[in-house]
Parts: structure tokens; C-alpha cells; sequence
């Protein structure tokens, strides 16, 4: 029956060459464009670390200290240097990490190579457990390696591939700034579309393609590159102190903390921990301000942070307008197209078809036409996503930005049949009501 | 007029009418929607910063060597930076500056009147030397620049010391709002630094923060081992092509170090780029919507002419003109589209209000639904011109046949 359906509605295809494709490419500008648009939505909004988000949470303190603080929202979103090195040292959390971007300079093992520039972040070393970060080759160094700290590094692929021409480069070393480092690990390809250890500064950003000790920050006397903050001006003499220790004195606030509670009672229980220690600093005559703890969980801080940027989320709901419209256009389409064929219809009624079975008909004509514009469709979004791409640009790895994933093609399929149900029922339900005699008497 | 029978004849074919409402209704919603953005959003993308952006270059350089890792030699690398690249024919200007014209980063810092309490200002805050005003091209319209002396001493100036500063007129006029700002002070917000307003600045653009067109210049070498040191360059003429003989130059006099050299309408474009982006993506999806809307009109009064093939033969036959027929459809679709825009209208308020409260967005401002309004009323009588033109060919004589 359904192939009988199919032929009947490939005939009508056919005797209305014109129609059918105004109704196809109707249906494929409505799918393409929302399947672009949500699809941008989809690759921004989804779980930046699946499995994760739940248990790991954002950790801020209102340690600023001045009465005025420039964060209306909240207590400023990173922290200082100190206050990390206790939480860290506390072992309340499962797992911790702190880290900060900068910029250093890579010395290939090939002394002929130019030096470069790269991208560099200090974590410890539950990072890369804590954010699901896939390795090629080694993995994290032990948690060891923090406290001392040790020269251990771990790189990107692409690194890896320019320093060590391709070659596993774990136990070999590079120098980077004016030390070298051993490579103890080598990522696999990684290019997560939103950052998540890094919603503050740069979350759309590529990850770094080194990650070594936060601890080498003191001795390496290392800048951070993203945002720092700091209400405390060095005072007359502090200026000849160590790098880290003005980062220390000076209340730069600049590292963030990311832990790991694996459940509400863990979450309690860091939550008082955080308290008693702002009691604790206030003592000491820090943390002049009123306590502003906040211990938040990856989708809520993504929320917050506005990571997805508004545009995106406004592109998404007019082009599910614009299906909406392109299905309103479709209902009118079909209408036409159907009541133009009343006489056949009646025909067909008059010989014993039952209003189900001219439903029916109908509709799977209907749903063909969605069917074919919904792939269509999906094929104009691959272009629709191109051109996002060439302004998001491709990741590392030569992975562009936005890629239609499979739930999204079936997500457009299935808009393309609700589309084309939508729009044909009514239309369906019009002809199959029409009482054959009517049309019978003309013919 | 034939107001009558028409609207008779729509209560009939009521699906049809109620399609083609709610079609041109929600698309004129949409469509006031994008272009409320769109001019938004390019408003934004329009404005200038004041400087002569097109003539611009920033250099930054960043030593690796170890034989550059001291203060006095970098002091000096800085200093015979700025002789090469003043020596280079087609160089305007030079300035050892942290101020990056359009880059994606910058500092902001906050400031009060002295001994004053209450909420500070929020102002940028960059490190120049005197000739960062001839480099971006902007003049000191109050007071004065720096002073060479001022910018040696810069690096020594103690906390207990007055800083001079230079401020954007926006600036002054939020902090002195008597109008008198040259030889007042300010201090930073912890009370560390008292800062001394020496010139005013009238053009000053960086969209960073709330304090895009609040900037305080202060004397002062951009240079550290670890930050590199960076200079803007004013070129004659196209900025692009001077790149390599500045890079070349540059390297020439120090091998040790990274050069990374961008003209500043690059920068400008890579700032711009998303927005771009979003005002593209919201023309595509109007013209793409404006599009279906008007061939689903097309077909519809296609489908009403083809369907009154008989009744237009009768009405001929009677006596009535092609030009009547055209009318009759014309004045169809004229109730039909002015009832979707009248509906339209309200429906673009409501999803400006959603669109506002949930997403992001500006009002939408009255001429904006106007022009929407106006655009997709011609549009729909225009889509409605085709059918009606060949609804009028129906011969008369159809009226005799099959009946």
C-alpha cells in the first residue's frame, strides 16, 4: 500500500513538475536554514565535557578589596594566587585544578630550527582527569610533579608532530622559555568547541598546545596573557620582590579553580570548608567585603558567562521561525495542489476509495516532498556552515568549527517530516472531506 | 469598488485567507525583528575610532634571546626600533605604546577625584610616549602631550609622585563636568597614585567594556622580556605593503626575537568578524524568507484564479473588462495582505518583547516595522500581479463550455 502510495505521489511529481519543486525548495530553504542556525546553537550550547559537567564546579570568592568592587554581578571571576595555593593544599575536593594562560617561547631539539611562540597553560595535574583530556601518547604527570615542581610538560599533537617530525615524543625534551622540559605526555587530537576549563577569558579559544606545572610560575617568572585583575598597588618597595611573591602581595587576581565533588554532600562539605577559610582570612584582615562564595557546576557557569553568544541564540530562534513560515507557505502550496486534482479524487472516491485511504495518499505525498526537501535541506546547511566556518576557522587538528553531527541530521529529517506533516494535513483532510458527486457531475 | 462580493468570496475560501495572514503576519515580524538587529548591530560596526586607522601598523616583538633579558639593553633595543623604523621612507610616525588600536584585548582601571568617595569611573589605561598623538593621528585639543623628560622619568615615577596623564574628552567631561579638566587630578581608586590631567584628547574609540571611549595616556616605555615591547607605525600610504621591509629592518638590527606585524584595518576586520557574520546571516535569512513568502502568495492566488477559471468567464461574459479582473485579484490581496499586516505589526512587538527578554536585542523602534510593513505590502500586492494578469486572459467564452 505505502508503495502504491509512492507511486501515486511520484505521478503527481510529475504532472506538476513546477509546483513540486517550488514545494521541495520550500521545504529545503526552511530546513537548511534552521539546520544552520540550531546547528551553530547545538555545537555552542551542548555539554562541553559529557559525563563531567555535574560533578566539576567553578569556585570564586569575593576577595577584592576595596569597598567598591567592579564585578556588578558577583564576586570577581578569578581568583589570587594565594588563596588558590591553600585550596589546592587543603585536599577537601576529590580533584582539583588551578591554572592560567600565558605565552613562551619553544626551543626545537634541532638547535638549526627559529624558536617560536606558543600558547602555554599552568594546570595541575588533575587537569587532564578532570576535563576528559584524550592523550595520543603518556599521560598526566603525577601529582607529585606539582608540589616540587618538576620539568614535565605535556603537548599537543600538533606540537609534538613539529618538534619530534611525527615521532612519539614522550621522555624526549624541549626547552622552552630558558629550561627544558620532558614531554611525559602527548594529547590526541582536541579541539572541544567550548573551552570549559576557561568560560572567563576565552571560551570559544583553541586549547594550548603546552600544559606544565602551575608551580613554575614563580620561578619562571611567568606573565599571564588573559585577564587579571588586581585592586592593590605595589607599595613603595615591592617592586624589587620576586616576580611571584608582587603577584602574592599584590592581589592579582588572575588564576581559576576548577574541583571535582562528586556529590551533594561533597559539595556541602567544600562549601563550609570555603567559608571557614574566608573566616579564617578575614581574621587576618583580608576579604574586607561581604563573604560571596560561589561553588558553581559547568552548565549553570556557562549560563551565567553567557558563553553561548547571544546572537547565536537569537539566529536560532528566527530561522525556526522561518520553518514555521516555510511550512504556512507549504499548507497553501499542497492546498492548491490538491483541490486542483478534486476531479480525480472524486473518481477514485466514486470507484470505492475510502476518505482513509485518500488521506493516507495524501499525506504520504506530503511527507515524500519533506522527505526529499529535508535532505536537500540538510545539504544547503553543509553550505549554510561553511560559510560560519570560514569566520570561526578551523581548529588545530583542521576540524572545522561547526560540523553537523548525526543527532543534528536526524534532528533535520525529523523537522522536515513535522514539517511536512504539518503542512499536509490539513490539506489531506480538505480533499479527502470533498463528496465525489460533486466533482463527478462536470466530467 | 467591489468591496462587497470580494470580502463574500474570502469568508468562503477561508483557509487560503487564514494561510496567507498568518504567512505575511509572521514574516513581517521576522523580518522587523532581523532589521532591528541588523541596524543595530551595524551601528556598532560603524563606528569609527578616531584614529587614521587605514594608514596603521602594530609591531610586536618579543625577545627569546638570552643576551636581551636586561633592562638596559631592552630599553635600548626600543630606542633603536623606533630610529629604524623612523628611518624607513613612507613612515609617518612611531610610538612604543601599549595602546593596540582594535585589538581584542586592553586594560581598564578605575579613577576618582582625590579624597571624593563613591562609585569610581572606569576608565583604559595605556603607557605612550609623545609621538603616540601624531601616530594615531589625533590631536591634543586642551593642555599638552609629553615631554621627553616625562617619559625617561616615567619609569621611575615612585607611587608618592603625580603621574601626568592625557584624557579623552568623554573622560573629562564625566569627571569634571565644570568643563575646566587641565591641571586638575585624579587619583586611581585605592588612593596609590595621584594622576595629573595635563591634555585633553578629542577622539577616542575602543570598544572594551563600559569604557570604550574613556581612556587616560600616560608616559611611559611599553618593554619587558616577558610582554615584548610593541609599536604602532603611521604609514603614507597603504600600510600592507610596508610590512616587509619593516619586518626586514627590524630584524636586521636584532635576530633574537619574534616580530609579528598586523596593519590595523586587518585588525579592525578580525574585530568586526562575528558581527559581520551575524548582519550576513540575518540579510540571508530576510531575503530567503521575504522570497518564500512571496512565491507561497504566487501560488495561492494562482490557485484562486485557476479554481474561478468559470467565474471569471461568467464575469466577462457579463460585460466586466480584463481590467476588472485584475482588480478584483489585486483587491484581494490587497484585504488579504493588509489584514497580515496590521497582525504583523502586533506580532512583531511580541517577539521583540521575547526576543529582548530571553535572548538579546534592542527595541524595536516604530519606522523600523514602518519600512517592514510598507516593503512586505508592496511585495504582496506585486506576487499577487502575475496570477491576476493571467487570470484576466481567461476568454469569456469559458462561461458556455461544460455547463
Amino acid at each position: 500500500m505505502l508503495l502504491y502510495n509512492l507511486r501515486l505521489a511520484w505521478k503527481s511529481v510529475r504532472r506538476h513538475p513546477v509546483l513540486s519543486t517550488l514545494i521541495v525548495l520550500g521545504i529545503a530553504l526552511g530546513v537548511g536554514v534552521s539546520t544552520t542556525f540550531i546547528t551553530a546553537y547545538h555545537v555552542l550550547a551542548s555539554d562541553p565535557v559529557p559525563g563531567k559537567s555535574g560533578v566539576l564546579h567553578y569556585v570564586r570568592m569575593n576577595s577584592w578589596g576595596l569597598p567598591d568592587s567592579p564585578f556588578r554581578d558577583g564576586p570577581p571571576p578569578q581568583l589570587a594566587y594565594r588563596d588558590v595555593r591553600e585550596i589546592l593544599k587543603s585536599g577537601v575536593p576529590a580533584r582539583s585544578t588551578a591554572s592560567f594562560p600565558s605565552r613562551m617561547t619553544v626551543f626545537p631539539p634541532n638547535a638549526k630550527e627559529q624558536p617560536f611562540r606558543e600558547s602555554v597553560r599552568l594546570i595541575t595535574s588533575d587537569f587532564f582527569p578532570m576535563f576528559n583530556v584524550p592523550f595520543r601518547y603518556g599521560g598526566p604527570w603525577d601529582r607529585s610533579a606539582d608540589a616540587k615542581p618538576e620539568a614535565v610538560a605535556v603537548i599537543s599533537s600538533a606540537l609534538n608532530d613539529r618538534l619530534f617530525g611525527g615521532r612519539n615524543g614522550v621522555g624526549r625534551t624541549f626547552r622552552l622559555d630558558d629550561r627544558d622540559f620532558r614531554v611525559v605526555g602527548v594529547l590526541d587530537r582536541w579541539r572541544p568547541r567550548v573551552r570549559a576549563y576557561d568560560m572567563v577569558v576565552d571560551p570559544l579559544g583553541e586549547p594550548e598546545a603546552v600544559f606544565v606545572p602551575l608551580e613554575w610560575a614563580g620561578p619562571m617568572e611567568v606573565s599571564p596573557t588573559g585577564s587579571q585583575s588586581t585592586w592593590r598597588s605595589p607599595e613603595p618597595g615591592e617592586e624589587d620582590l620576586p616576580f611571584i611573591d608582587r603577584l602574592v602581595l599584590g592581589e592579582v587576581l588572575f588564576i581559576q579553580l576548577w574541583v571535582e565533588l562528586p556529590d551533594q554532600a561533597r559539595v556541602a562539605a567544600f562549601e563550609s570548608y570555603l567559608d571557614s577559610y574566608v573566616a579564617e582570612q578575614k581574621k587576618l584582615g583580608r576579604f574586607p567585603n561581604k563573604p560571596d562564595n560561589r561553588v558553581t557546576p559547568v552548565l549553570d557557569l556557562m549560563t551565567e558567562l553567557r558563553v553561548v553568544p547571544p546572537q547565536t541564540k537569537a539566529l536560532a530562534a528566527i530561522s525556526l521561525l522561518f520553518l514555521v513560515v516555510a511550512a504556512l507557505n507549504l499548507i497553501g502550496l499542497f492546498l492548491g495542489k490538491f483541490l486542483a486534482r478534486a476531479s480525480i479524487v472524486g473518481v477514485r472516491r466514486a470507484l470505492g476509495a475510502s476518505r482513509w485511504t485518500i488521506f493516507v495518499q495524501h499525506l504520504v505525498e506530503c511527507e515524500l516532498m519533506g522527505l526529499v526537501g529535508g535532505s536537500l535541506g540538510v545539504l544547503l546547511s553543509l553550505g549554510g556552515l561553511a560559510i560560519l566556518n570560514r569566520v570561526y576557522g578551523d581548529g588545530p587538528d583542521g576540524v572545522a568549527f561547526f560540523q553537523l553531527d548525526v543527532p543534528m541530521v536526524f534532528a533535520a529529517i525529523a523537522l522536515s517530516l513535522a514539517a511536512g506533516a504539518i503542512a499536509g494535513i490539513y490539506p489531506a483532510w480538505r480533499i479527502c472531506a470533498i463528496p465525489p458527486a460533486r466533482h463527478l457531475k462536470n466530467q | 469598488m467591489e468591496f462587497g462580493p470580494i470580502f463574500r468570496s474570502l469568508l468562503r475560501n477561508r483557509a487560503r485567507v487564514v494561510v496567507i495572514v498568518a504567512e505575511v503576519a509572521l514574516t513581517l515580524a521576522i523580518v522587523a525583528n532581523c532589521m532591528s538587529l541588523i541596524l543595530d548591530t551595524r551601528a556598532q560596526l560603524a563606528r569609527e575610532s578616531g584614529f587614521d586607522d587605514d594608514h596603521m601598523v602594530l609591531v610586536r616583538s618579543n625577545p627569546f634571546a638570552e643576551s636581551l633579558n636586561e633592562e638596559e639593553v631592552l630599553n635600548q633595543l626600543v630606542d633603536s626600533d623606533l630610529r629604524t623604523l623612523r628611518a624607513l621612507p613612507g613612515v609617518r610616525a612611531v610610538s612604543n605604546t601599549s595602546l593596540e588600536p582594535w585589538g581584542q584585548g586592553g586594560s581598564i582601571t578605575s579613577v576618582r577625584l582625590p579624597g571624593t568617595r563613591g562609585e569610581p569611573l572606569r576608565a583604559q589605561f595605556y603607557s605612550a610616549d609623545p609621538s603616540i598623538f601624531d601616530t594615531l593621528g589625533i590631536r591634543v585639543v586642551q593642555g599638552r602631550g609629553f615631554t621627553r623628560e616625562e617619559l625617561e622619568h616615567g619609569a621611575d615615577a615612585g607611587p608618592t609622585e603625580t603621574l601626568p596623564v592625557v584624557i579623552s574628552k568623554t573622560l573629562a567631561d564625566v569627571a569634571f563636568p565644570d568643563g575646566k579638566a587641565v591641571g586638575r587630578e585624579l587619583a586611581f581608586a585605592d588612593e596609590s597614585q595621584r594622576l595629573l590631567v595635563v591634555g585633553l584628547i578629542d577622539r577616542f574609540y575602543k570598544p572594551l567594556g563600559a569604557a570604550a571611549d574613556r581612556v587616560m595616556l600616560t608616559p611611559g616605555r611599553t618593554v619587558g622580556f616577558d610582554y615584548g615591547s610593541s609599536y604602532l607605525v603611521r604609514t603614507e600610504g597603504d600600510p600592507g605593503a610596508m610590512i616587509p621591509r619593516m619586518e626586514k629592518a627590524l630584524l636586521g638590527a636584532e635576530k633574537g626575537r619574534f616580530l609579528r606585524l598586523r596593519t590595523v584595518p586587518e585588525m579592525r576586520e578580525e574585530f568586526h568578524g562575528r558581527d559581520r557574520l551575524l548582519v550576513a546571516s540575518l540579510n540571508g535569512v530576510m531575503a530567503l524568507l521575504v522570497l518564500v513568502t512571496s512565491l507561497g502568495i504566487v501560488g495561492l492566488t494562482s490557485f484562486s484564479v485557476a479554481e474561478r477559471r468559470r467565474q471569471i468567464g461568467t464575469r466577462r461574459a457579463l460585460g466586466a473588462d480584463k481590467g476588472d479582473i485584475v482588480r478584483h485579484f489585486l483587491l484581494e490581496n490587497w484585504m488579504v495582505t493588509s489584514l497580515g499586516v496590521v497582525l504583523g505589526a502586533a506580532l512583531a512587538y511580541a517577539l521583540n518583547f521575547g526576543m529582548v527578554t530571553w535572548v538579546s536585542g534592542a527595541r524595536l523602534s516604530v519606522p523600523v516595522v514602518a519600512v517592514g510593513a510598507l516593503g512586505l505590502w508592496l511585495i504582496g500586492i506585486a506576487s499577487a500581479l502575475g496570477p491576476a494578469l493571467r487570470g484576466a486572459q481567461v476568454p469569456p467564452a469559458i462561461a458556455t463550455r461544460n455547463v
